[in-house]
């Protein structure tokens, strides 16, 4: 039979608290449409000489997965999987603009090799010495759910017996101009701008202090009629669970119509009376923002309570008990995606 | 000579993010590499390009490079005959 999926640890660096799960009682709330993230003084985690030369998207991905290996004691995680829509682009802008304004001839090393998608898998496995399996995957406002994928079918198999899992995109100034032409981001009566750094530790055996359970993780590209229902079933039937038994669905509303539209159509029908949760209020879109949202979705599992704050229909207070969250994603409406996280039962 | 020494502590301070280092905390002539600022390969290739861009030094021999870039009053001393601006 093949193994049972835990979430051991998660850390977060986002425009909340950063590396603490003060979001749940006491929220940051933002008016303006782009917020950078709040990053912690990294002089208090590393020597200055180990940082200097890295950009923050990568200080980010360096501390959360320093931070979930410390607490889980796991020193090389057999696989390395990091999720990234933009990369390091921070740094790609800053290689990019020295090369037009210099021509090829005198680019700075650093930049360069630090400005690819992959640098932030290779530099956490380079820090731990971590020879395993390390991959990136970029594919947008997908890249999340696909690098959770690859972990839970690789510990489900038993060809790795723990993954770190990690989401991560920075927002620029030039990044968000760019995308709020596209009419991504940045409109009014739309969500905010946020930045995503979150790093998980993935195990396949129980665990004391496990926050919960990655039972199924399903995606479908541009579904057709029915398509999401059949799918949803068979997550469930995969599961032993019932849609009845699901406490509260996890949803990617963002205050932009034409992505609140498709949740507004769908959720009646797939998921018929359920309560239904946001997490971009507070962590605000990025291309990997829904690994925020299954790691909000975790720490609720963990403490056994949903906060007021995070419920969209219902309820008026905080919901206690919490069994199993349903995190339902989509993308431009191409990519769907269902994960299901249960309560730590032995 | 004394000034080109402050310069090239600022510059190096700035390319290499040193961020908690000063110009006086730079010993004239004490090795970049290894001990005293610590210094690795990728620094190496970031005074490679500093050299160029602000003084016109092409360092095209590695072990010329080993022998320039031994400590800051070196590499003072080697900017101030080979530099083209």
């Amino acid at each position: 039979m093949a193994k049972e999926v835990y979430l051991w640890a998660t850390r977060q660096i986002s425009v909340q608290s950063p590396l603490r799960e003060d979001w749940m009682d006491d929220p940051l709330y933002y008016t303006e449409p782009y917020v950078r993230s709040i990053d912690p003084d990294y002089k208090q985690y590393f020597p200055p000489n180990t940082i200097r030369r890295l950009g923050k998207i990568l200080k980010r991905a360096l501390l959360t997965s320093h931070r979930v290996m410390e607490e889980t004691g796991v020193t090389h995680p057999d696989a390395i999987i990091t999720a990234t829509g933009l990369g390091c682009v921070e740094n790609t802008e800053i290689f990019l603009d020295a090369l037009v304004r210099e021509g090829e001839a005198l680019l700075k090393p650093t930049h360069f090799m630090q400005s690819t998608h992959n640098t932030i898998s290779s530099l956490i496995a380079i820090d731990v010495h971590c020879h395993g399996y390390n991959t990136t995957y970029a594919h947008k406002g997908i890249s999340f759910e696909c690098a959770l994928l690859d972990a839970f079918l690789q510990l489900k198999n038993e060809q790795i017996a723990t993954a770190l899992v990690g989401a991560h995109d920075e927002m620029t100034p030039n990044c968000f101009v760019l995308l709020k032409r596209t009419g991504y981001l940045g409109h009014s009566g739309n969500g905010f701008s946020g930045e995503t750094a979150v790093n998980m530790l993935l195990g396949g055996q129980w665990r004391e202090n496990a926050l919960c359970r990655l039972r199924e993780v399903a995606f479908l590209y541009r579904p057709g009629k029915g398509d999401l229902q059949q799918s949803l079933e068979h997550l469930l039937q995969q599961s032993h669970c019932c849609l009845e038994d699901i406490d509260a669905v996890m949803i990617g509303n963002n205050g932009r119509e034409e992505n609140d539209r498709i949740y507004r159509e769908n959720c009646p029908i797939l998921f018929p009376g359920k309560k239904l949760l946001r997490y971009k209020h507070l962590f605000g879109e990025s291309y990997t923002a829904s690994g925020l949202g299954v790691h909000a979705a975790a720490v609720c599992l963990r403490q056994q309570r949903i906060p007021a704050h995070l419920f969209i229909n219902a309820g008026n207070g905080e919901q206690q008990g919490v069994k199993h969250i349903l995190f339902y994603n989509q993308f431009e409406n191409k990519n769907h995606s269902f994960i299901l996280l249960s309560a730590c039962g032995k | 000579m004394d000034e080109l020494i402050l310069n090239l502590k600022k510059e190096i301070i700035e390319v290499l993010n040193l961020e908690d280092v000063k110009p006086e905390d730079i010993i004239d002539d004490a090795p970049l590499f290894g001990e005293g600022l610590g210094l690795d390969s990728i620094d190496a290739l970031e005074l490679i390009v500093l050299m160029e861009k602000n003084y016109g030094i092409k360092l095209k021999d590695p072990a010329q490079g080993k022998e320039v870039f031994r400590s800051i009053r070196v590499m003072a001393d080697y900017i101030q005959t080979n530099r083209t601006k």
